[in-house]
């Protein structure tokens, strides 16, 4: 596979001892942590930042960075709420077109990016305002409520004992990984973040992929923003406020390199379970948020440094 | 035996600038540079020789305090010194070319040239007037007043990219001055710019390490020459009392046929034909026709449009104006990938950044431009491309550990066999080379020759890009010459000759910059 793969895989290793002793840890600490229900449960709060981890994982292994995924959410939820209490559409219909409007947001991101030649720091850092400048222009401060009992399946319901969304994001989990590991398109998203002139002149289409990448990454804030709606039971214009850094936090925990070409899904998923069940763990075991947030913070700091320390290693 | 005689010269002589005694180092357990001992005199060029691979840059970084060695002595004018870090080495008066351009795209010439070593001002801020007038200066020393020390350097050509290191070097008032293969990436009057520039050093008294493939450089140039062969000190000798062939014999341990191969067969039709084709000011009006079976040499100092050609041709920097047709029919070519598509392949200049993603393994590498064959279905097929990149290990003789192993650790000559396996992998039609065989040692580089030949014999046309002139001369069915933008001369086989292609070449230099 690619050339850091034997690197990576021990940086996954690394990270799932880590998350396995923080797992001990913490159910020691508490008696509810190691339930089925509480880790069920915590699986239903990841789902959101999940889905957007991982089109973020591709974003940050091209070399480039997605800020205004919050935002998307936020802007989705909104105009789900509207098309289908303003505007009327029946809710299904209402569900799909803000989906669309959401992707079509991180393909405008990918467009300024590829056409215009903007670092993807700057252009999503502008929409990151843009976008969520609409949501709250477009919402009025009003939130919307009432929505169907139907509605509350994709946040609320369970499949075989599972939450609903804990599949979608596990099927995502596997797409992105069969995607990003396997296919030409993952070879491309490797090349160009490690070295983009030399994939262009490889004959790979650039411009394509990334606008791609961009895209998908609209999407899953879409799908993220319908199943937070559906779990929360209203909208409000402040949604998926900050969920971009948690889902960059995620990424980079899981040992993909923030300058690009390297990383992979696994590394992702790692680290997400990990951010959960510390923040869960912490809180059970009676540590005010703040202190979830500081340990989290060291823990990244730590996987970092245990990243630059192979990189050492390797040599080269 | 001869290790014994050189570090027992170097333990008894102070004065060398830096002597190296029993030198070994391992990477991955596996020895690539082994027992050897180097020495320098003051005011020397010593050339160090070998095949690619044979551990030259190794040996060479390790001076530079890039790598430490596993055994052995360092020796700084009779003091034992070990260099934990390039700094040290700097501090030492040792300063390095190295054979990866390591400069930094997004400064500027002057910032290149003085990272690291600033000059500051009383209250400890960067002088940036002391910096930019050093620069300059240095600039001038090096005859090349012509570039714009303000201008970002990744606007900048390979070979002016290679100047800024070589000020960069200087700038450090080295004693030791180590090049690992300067003119590889330097046209032949650039060449001569150079050797006149080592010259000049020499006679200040400082002591030259110079590495490079090309036979007459080394002999016009150095004073002694080491060589190595698989890590191993063959021996060194003064340069009077070699020859050509008693040079490669040592490298190689055989002797090479060193001339360049016959034609086979005629040229078919016209496969690929520029009418009028313009990129910008690069490119201008260039009209021409490839056909099968044909080599078409293109000749031109560094920065005559020839490399801007070939990036029009291959989609890179699509063209402005004109026609290019394959086959006879007119044909768009906005993107590599369509380039590719059709038919045609681009070896480029610059293996670091335009050939190679370096981090990466061979076999990903040679994969990247052939994912279209290597995929199954949905996926891309692991097992064919691991049997690409052995094929191509075996074909091309790269020097390395596996198909697994990260390009960026095969040495310079080997990671140029992987660029030319990557494009050789599409089985194109049209082949472009710009400067095929850089950095590539005599004995592969006739391999490459003989296989650009076989090709083209098979029916693939080639458009060669090089700077070494007798190689155009020697493997050129037609030489176009190239200056400013411009096709200034056309020579068939009979009438290229040396004094012919460089009177074009330099005569219409001039010409331009008066105007
Ligand atoms: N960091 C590294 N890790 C593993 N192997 C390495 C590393 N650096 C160099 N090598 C290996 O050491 C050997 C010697 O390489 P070196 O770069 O010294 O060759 P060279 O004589 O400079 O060749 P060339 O003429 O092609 O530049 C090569 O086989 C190379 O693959
Ligand atoms: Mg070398």
């Amino acid at each position: 596979m690619t050339g850091a793969q034997p690197k990576l895989l021990r940086h996954e290793t690394v990270l799932a001892a880590l998350t396995m002793i923080a797992m001990a840890v913490l159910a020691s600490l508490s008696d509810k942590f190691f339930t089925a229900d509480n880790l069920l449960n915590q699986g239903r709060l990841m789902a959101e930042v999940g889905l957007i981890s991982l089109a973020m994982t591709f974003v940050i292994v091209t070399g480039g960075i997605d800020l205004s995924v919050g935002s998307i959410l936020g802007l989705t939820a909104i105009l789900l709420g509207v098309f289908w209490k303003n505007l009327g559409l029946p809710l299904p219909a209402a569900i799909v077109l803000a989906t669309v409007c959401g992707t079509f947001a991180g393909f405008v991101n990918g467009l300024i990016i590829t056409r215009f030649g903007v670092p993807p720091l700057i252009a999503t850092l502008a929409t990151l305002a843009l976008y969520r400048g609409l949501a709250e222009g477009i919402s009025e401060a009003r939130s919307v409520r009432g929505y169907p009992e139907w509605f509350f399946f994709f946040g609320q319901g369970e499949v075989l004992g599972v939450p609903f969304q804990l599949w979608v994001l596990g099927l995502a989990t596997a797409a992105a990984a069969v995607i990003l590991g396997l296919t030409p398109f993952g070879r491309a998203t490797y090349a160009i973040g490690a070295n983009e002139v030399a994939a262009r002149f490889s004959g790979i289409r650039v411009n394509a992929v990334k606008l791609w990448i961009y895209t998908a990454s609209g999407f899953c804030a879409a799908l993220a923003a319908v199943i937070f709606v559906s779990r929360v039971t209203t909208t409000r214009s402040d949604m998926g406020t900050g969920l971009e850094l948690d889902a960059i936090t995620a990424v980079v925990l899981g040992g993909t390199s923030i300058f690009g070409g390297r990383g992979t899904i696994i590394g992702t998923a790692l680290g997400l379970v990990l951010i959960q069940a510390l923040k869960n763990g912490l809180a059970l075991s009676g540590v005010k948020g703040d202190g979830a947030i500081v340990v989290i913070g060291l823990v990244l700091i730590g996987a970092i440094l245990v990243g630059a320390l192979f990189d050492r290693n390797r040599g080269g | 035996m001869q290790a014994e005689q050189m570090s027992a010269a170097a333990a008894s002589d102070v004065a060398l600038p830096i002597a190296l005694a029993g030198i070994s180092k391992s990477f991955a357990g596996i020895r690539v540079v082994n027992d050897v001992s180097f020495d320098m005199r003051p005011g020397e060029v010593h050339a160090l020789m070998g095949e690619n691979g044979a551990g030259k840059s190794t040996l060479i970084k390790i001076m530079a305090g890039l790598h430490q060695p596993d055994s052995g002595e360092i020796m700084v004018s009779g003091k034992a010194v070990r260099f934990a870090s390039p700094r040290e080495a700097h501090a030492a008066g040792i300063a390095t070319v190295h054979q990866e351009l390591l400069l930094f795209p997004e400064l500027t010439v002057a910032e290149n040239i003085f990272i690291g070593q600033t000059p500051k001002t009383a209250l400890g801020a960067i002088d940036w007037t002391a910096m930019r007038r050093r620069a300059r200066q240095l600039l001038d020393e090096l005859d090349s007043g012509d570039l714009d020390i303000d201008q970002k350097v990744i606007h900048l050509s390979v070979g002016n990219r290679q100047r800024i290191e070589i000020a960069r070097a200087l700038a450090q008032d080295a004693r030791v001055l180590i090049m690992d293969e300067p003119t590889a990436a330097l046209a032949e009057h650039d060449v001569q710019r150079l050797m006149s520039i080592v010259r000049s050093l020499r006679k200040r008294g400082v002591a030259i390490v110079y590495v490079s493939h090309r036979m007459p450089e080394i002999f016009a140039l150095a004073d002694r020459v080491t060589v190595l062969r698989d890590g191993h000190l063959v021996g060194t000798r003064p340069v009077p009392e070699v020859d050509e062939p008693a040079l490669v014999s040592m490298m190689v341990g055989r002797s090479i046929d060193r001339l360049y191969p016959a034609k086979q067969g005629k040229d078919g039709d016209v496969m690929l034909e520029l009418a009028g084709v313009c990129h910008r000011g690069a490119v201008r009006d260039i009209s021409f026709q490839l056909r099968r079976g044909e080599i078409l040499g293109l000749a031109g100092l560094v920065g005559s449009g020839r490399t801007e050609t070939a990036l029009t041709i291959f989609g890179v920097t699509p063209a402005t104006a004109g026609r290019i047709l394959i086959d006879g029919k007119p044909v768009t070519i906005a993107s590599p990938g369509q380039a590719r598509d059709l038919g045609i392949a681009y070896v480029p200049e610059d293996r670091a950044h335009q050939g190679l993603i370096r981090p990466q393994t061979i076999e990903d590498n040679i994969a990247l431009a052939n994912l279209g064959r290597l995929t199954r279905g949905f996926f891309v097929d692991a097992a064919k491309v691991a049997a690409e990149a052995r094929g191509a290990i075996a074909r091309f003789g790269i020097r390395a550990r596996g198909p697994g192993q990260p390009v960026r650790q095969l040495s310079g000559g080997n990671q140029q066999k992987v660029v030319l396996a990557k494009w050789l992998a599409t089985n194109p039609r049209i082949l472009i080379m710009d400067e095929p065989t850089r950095g590539i040692d005599v004995g592969a580089k006739a391999e490459i020759h003989q296989l650009m030949r076989k090709l083209a014999g098979e029916g693939m046309a080639i458009l060669m890009i090089s700077s070494e002139l007798p190689e155009v001369l020697g493997m050129s069915d037609r030489v176009l010459v190239m200056n400013g933008g411009r096709i200034a001369g056309e020579f068939d086989k009979a009438h290229a000759t040396a004094e012919a292609v460089g009177t074009v070449m330099t005569r219409s230099y001039a010409r331009e910059r008066a105007a």
